[in-house]
């Protein structure tokens, strides 16, 4: 299905791009007249093959029913990947979300989530330390 | 007549339980699937030079039309399998969320190609 789908969205793309390119030659050419309906045609199609390639291209509904997902479960194994509670549903989010604040952070890292007390004193003498000695390092 | 309604309701969730994560996964499908559509709805509309009202009745068509797309290709003909609410969730599901990106791309289009 991935190959129909990408397929499916070229072809649609290079549709929608010719249609809109037309159009605006169109319109730079014979301002104020109706769009030739070759035009209208290529762009309507363009948009239903896009919007079928995009749905076609979307990812599996998963069946809400607990006696259904828990057979398909059953039958296929948990075979899709991504993270999976010790209960068996899925882990949707995506681990932590301010991880780039670099707190390393929370339940999967190594830390307790957030960072220590900036050390006043030890910076201070730091300050002092350089300053004595001139401001060289 | 309402609280024998939620009654039933509750019974029937009790005897057939969802499963929550899977609704999550289904309704963010459909809304990433809203979204795409939306903006390209809105590339059609302004590139054909629809105004006013015709411009939101292009998108409501174009949006029942994604609907049984997603009707047809991912429930399979069978949405109460994947949605608690198949004419909420499916045919219903997010269509106002999509009118902002829809306005949007009409808009910048038709500034771009018609005027």
């Amino acid at each position: 299905m991935p190959f129909l789908g990408t397929a499916l969205n070229t072809a649609g793309l290079l549709f929608l791009t010719h249609a809109v390119y037309s159009t605006h030659e169109h319109t730079a050419t014979f301002a104020h007249t109706p769009l030739p309906l070759d035009i209208t045609i290529e762009l309507l199609v363009s948009i239903l093959i896009l919007s079928a390639g995009i749905v076609v291209s979307s990812p599996q509904l998963k069946p809400i029913q607990w006696a259904k997902w828990a057979g398909k479960i059953q039958r296929g194994g948990r075979h899709s990947e991504g993270k999976w509670t010790r209960e068996g549903e899925e882990v949707l989010s995506e681990g932590d979300p301010y991880a780039f604040l670099g707190l390393d952070g929370g339940i999967g890292g190594k830390g307790e989530g957030r960072r220590g007390f900036w050390d006043v004193r030890g910076k201070r003498k730091e300050y002092a330390h350089w300053a004595k000695t001139g401001g060289k390092q | 007549m309402a609280f024998t309604a939620t009654m039933s309701e509750e019974r029937e969730l009790a005897i057939h339980p969802i499963v929550q994560t899977s609704v999550q996964h289904n309704t963010q499908v459909v809304s990433n699937i809203r979204n795409l559509t939306a903006s390209l709805f809105g590339v059609a509309a302004g590139t054909l030079g629809l105004e006013s009202y015709p411009g939101f009745i292009f998108y409501l068509v174009g949006t029942l039309i994604v609907s049984g797309l997603i009707f047809a290709f991912r429930t399979e003909g069978k949405p109460s399998e994947y949605f608690h609410r198949p004419f909420g969730d499916l045919w219903g599901g997010d269509v106002f969320s999509g009118l902002s990106s829809f306005v949007l791309t009409w808009t910048l289009f038709y500034g771009l190609v018609r005027a």
